[in-house]
């Protein structure tokens, strides 16, 4: 129930970021993330979570990377 | 965490999710910028997956895998993709590079990759290629990728080798397990650290 408290807000402040910048929005995403965490962390399912980590890691590198490329244009 | 009646808590869940998911997709539906789009699409992965991870079972956690996987894959495919469309060859001047990067690297990769040979398989691959991946972003490499691709066909081959034991041969299974499990885990590895090599072959770093 807090995971999924966690993330709706998190949803909500993604969904609609007060200053809408990209990197606003990654951060927020982060916070969903962490509801579906706690979720699967509920759930007993280690290998989805653990999974779930690391493809958030890179996911974090390609987005910031495009963002440069964005930002750098 | 106990286990309590699921079935009314289920429904709940199900329902605070649903509504977690048609904001996301309101978002999406708002959203005019092609890059605020990408992110986005990462927001309704992440919804999709609860809806499976609330089933709760071995089979939704089997499932949840391959859905990540292909979330990566896709972000990856797009993210090249509006970089052609938009014309974003051009490097930038200001790419992240900290202390850290330089220091490291080293340390860091060789870690993982122990850690990942000790727990071997899909998540041992998946740390393993992390350690790689994180190496490769750091230092550039350009020249490296043949020998990943060739570790890749090589692990192919164990797989296949590790299935044909299964069939003909099932009396030497542990066998089997072990090449499939070792087959695997360069694979995973070898893909992750393609992504590493991303960035292009600057040598600056």
């Amino acid at each position: 129930m807090l995971g999924l408290g966690i993330l709706f807000i998190g949803g909500l402040s993604t969904a609609f970021p007060n200053p809408k910048t990209y990197v606003n929005r990654i951060i927020n995403i982060e916070v969903a993330s962490f509801g579906l965490l706690l979720v699967m962390l509920v759930y007993d399912e280690t290998i989805a979570l653990l999974t779930f980590i690391a493809v958030t890691a890179i996911t974090t590198f390609v987005l910031v990377r495009v963002i440069e490329r964005r930002e750098a244009a | 965490m106990f286990v309590y009646n699921l079935s009314s808590e289920y429904e709940a869940a199900l329902i605070i999710t649903l509504v977690c998911v048609i904001i996301a997709f309101w978002a999406m539906v708002r959203e005019k910028e092609d890059l605020h789009r990408l992110i986005l699409t990462d927001l309704v992965e992440i919804m999709s997956l609860v809806i499976i991870a609330l089933v709760a079972t071995d089979l939704a956690e089997a499932l949840i895998l391959p859905g990540l996987v292909v979330g990566i894959a896709e972000l990856l495919a797009l993210s090249e993709l509006y970089i052609e469309k938009e014309n974003l060859r051009k490097d930038p001047e200001n790419v992240l590079h900290i202390e850290v990067m330089d220091s490291a690297p080293g340390i860091l990769a060789v870690i993982f990759v122990i850690y990942g040979i000790i727990l071997s398989g899909f998540t041992g691959g998946a740390v393993a290629g992390l350690g790689l991946l994180f190496y490769f972003m750091c230092r550039g490499s350009s020249e490296k990728r043949e020998i990943i691709e060739t570790v890749s066909g090589y692990a192919w081959a164990c797989w296949v080798v590790a299935f044909i034991v299964f069939m003909a041969l099932p009396q030497y299974w542990f066998f089997g397990v072990i090449i499939a499990g070792a087959g695997i885990f360069a694979k995973v590895a070898a893909k992750m650290s393609v992504i590493g090599t991303m960035n292009g072959g600057d040598s600056d770093v």
